[in-house]
């Protein structure tokens, strides 16, 4: 079967996942939230609610892994071309330039949905197992589904910005270095000013202000995420579509 | 005979580097083009340029007629290319990195049955890349260069890293390729010997410069022959031949007088060993011998000093 043109590429990156080091990332980081949860389940000694377990897996989320998977993630992503300096190859193809790029970030942005998926299924299987190894241990209230998703949902939202300037970066360096040095750099003011207010309009901290009680905190994290994530997708697909690759 | 590829006035600067410097080649229809050059004269540049890599800083190259600066899809659907790195996903299989690059242009899944058996790779095609010996990985890169049938492939150093084997292989698939597929064949390579047992034409990079062009066996016979000697006093020999109007230069092993164009190199030689004897000069050994790619290139593309400070003898294999 020969797909679209216009998807070609898309299904191409995704076919280059396949038994990548990129597929272990988006399956280990969403698990070890998991087992997180399952190994502080099976300390505690009395029943908790269904929305602390999803609460703080979420928030370990926001808070450091998604951060971290991101920039691990296209890191990895981009080095699948940087590593065997497979650009040239590509950029000789006659293919516009923007679908490769474009196809890597819809991919990259893909495994981040699926992994913040995960984290919600693993969680929930987490709690499930501990609660059926310690019956006593069984979350009490309702699991709400729909909240968590929508939570979750908001999270990547407010991630758009931060995984369009690690996309960015990690498309135009070939080496390793800038992409985690700027990831690295971006996860730790955002864990040391965790309370400050001017964290709502830092990239990295953005989706954490989705766990925030203040609405304003929340709308103004997800409209600057979302928004300037959109422009800077663009931003980058313009520039790395046009600049030589010597 | 129509050109595959023509450039004229190609030139790329960085910066204050000139990579390549008015560069007017042309490819004829189903050749063999060598493009000769040392390490750094500009090859990759020029070879950048006709794939739509990098942008001229001036001049045009055509690809199968077309434009590359003004319409570079209609140009790389003209061309099919083996570039230096490779840029294989070891994850994937030989077969799967086929049909990654057949995804993206777009081809029937055949494609890549006919591909792989053009360059013998059938049975190895399940494996994964990350597996593969360098000069499987330099087939796989050719039988990617041919997905599509494109009528020019535009193949970058492909014996660099291979053994003598794996050469010998690449330079027999090589010449055969116009007559199998119907491909013209622009060939980058630092190995002398390499082109001229592969290619039908040549183009020689110096400093950027394209110094010399054309169809090899003309170039070869257009090139006066030279008398290869070797004497028991070399600058008495030197002396006695200038005088006799010769070009001499030293060699390796003894001396080399060029003959001018036209003079029967037989007649040249036996007059030049008499007059050497009669003169009193031991003459070891004498004969005349047609030129080699080896001595046109010395002669067009000296080496810079920077590079024969390094190396006495850069890059020759």
């Amino acid at each position: 079967m020969t797909a679209s043109p216009l998807f070609a590429p898309l299904f191409v990156e995704i076919r280059k996942l396949n038994r990548s080091l990129a597929a272990v990332l988006a399956v280990a980081a969403p698990s070890l939230i998991a087992i997180f949860v399952f190994f502080n389940m099976m300390r505690g000694k009395a029943p908790q609610p269904w929305d602390m377990w999803m609460v703080s897996a979420s928030g370990i989320w926001a808070f450091f892994m998604l951060p971290m998977s991101v920039t691990a993630l296209t890191a990895l992503v981009a080095h699948m071309e940087h590593g065997p300096r497979s650009w040239d190859h590509l950029r000789a193809l006659p293919l516009p330039r923007w679908r490769l790029y474009a196809a890597k970030a819809v991919c990259v942005l893909a495994v981040v949905a699926l992994m913040s998926a995960a984290v919600l299924a693993l969680t929930w299987g987490a709690v499930m197992l501990a609660a059926a190894i310690m019956p006593h241990l069984q979350p009490t209230g309702p699991f709400d589904l729909a909240a968590c998703a929508s939570m979750m949902g908001r999270m990547f939202g407010a991630a758009l910005l931060m995984i369009a300037i690690q996309l960015w970066v990690a498309l135009r360096y070939a080496s390793f270095v800038p992409a985690l040095a700027v990831g690295i750099g971006g996860t730790f003011f955002s864990v040391v000013a965790t309370s400050a207010k001017q964290g709502v309009f830092f990239p990295w901290q953005m989706p954490v202000n989705m766990l925030a009680g203040e609405a304003w905190r929340v709308q103004t994290a997800l409209g600057l995420g979302l928004g300037l994530g959109v422009a800077a997708m663009v931003a980058a697909l313009v520039h790395l579509s046009r600049r030589e690759v010597l | 005979m129509t050109a595959a590829i023509e450039t004229r006035d190609l030139t790329r600067r960085f910066g204050r580097q000139l990579a390549a410097d008015a560069v007017s080649m042309s490819v004829p229809d189903r050749a063999v083009y060598g493009f000769l050059g040392r390490n750094g004269a500009g090859k990759t540049t020029t070879l950048k340029m006709l794939l739509g890599l990098i942008r001229p800083s001036g001049g045009t190259a055509l690809v199968g007629g077309v434009d590359v600066a003004r319409d570079r899809i209609g140009a790389a659907r003209k061309v099919g290319a083996l570039l230096e790195a490779h840029g294989f996903y070891g994850n994937l299989s030989g077969r799967e990195n086929l049909d990654l690059t057949r995804g993206l242009l777009g081809l029937p899944k055949r494609e890549i049955d006919r591909v792989l058996e053009v360059v013998e790779m059938t049975e190895h095609a399940r494996r994964r890349v990350c597996d593969y010996s360098l000069g499987m990985r330099q087939r796989l890169g050719l039988a990617r260069a041919m997905l599509g049938a494109p009528p020019v492939l535009v193949l970058d150093e492909p014996t660099n890293g291979l053994d003598p084997d794996g050469i010998a292989d690449m330079r027999r698939f090589l010449r055969a390729l116009p007559e199998r597929t119907g491909a013209t064949v622009l060939l980058s390579s630092h190995l002398l010997g390499e082109i001229e047992q592969t290619a039908t034409h040549v183009g020689i990079l110096s400093h950027g410069r394209l110094v010399l062009e054309g169809e090899l066996a003309r170039l070869k016979a257009d090139l006066a022959p030279e008398i290869a000697l070797q004497t028991d006093d070399a600058g008495r020999a030197t002396a006695l031949a200038r005088a006799r109007g010769f070009d001499v230069a030293p060699t390796e092993d003894g001396l080399v007088a060029r003959l001018k164009p036209g003079e029967d190199a037989r007649t040249a030689s036996a007059s030049l060993n008499r007059a050497l004897v009669e003169a009193d000069i031991a003459v070891f050994a004498i004969g005349a011998r047609s030129r080699s790619l080896e001595g046109i290139y010395r002669e067009v593309s000296p080496p810079s000093p920077a590079a024969t400070s390094v190396k006495a003898r850069p890059e020759f294999a």
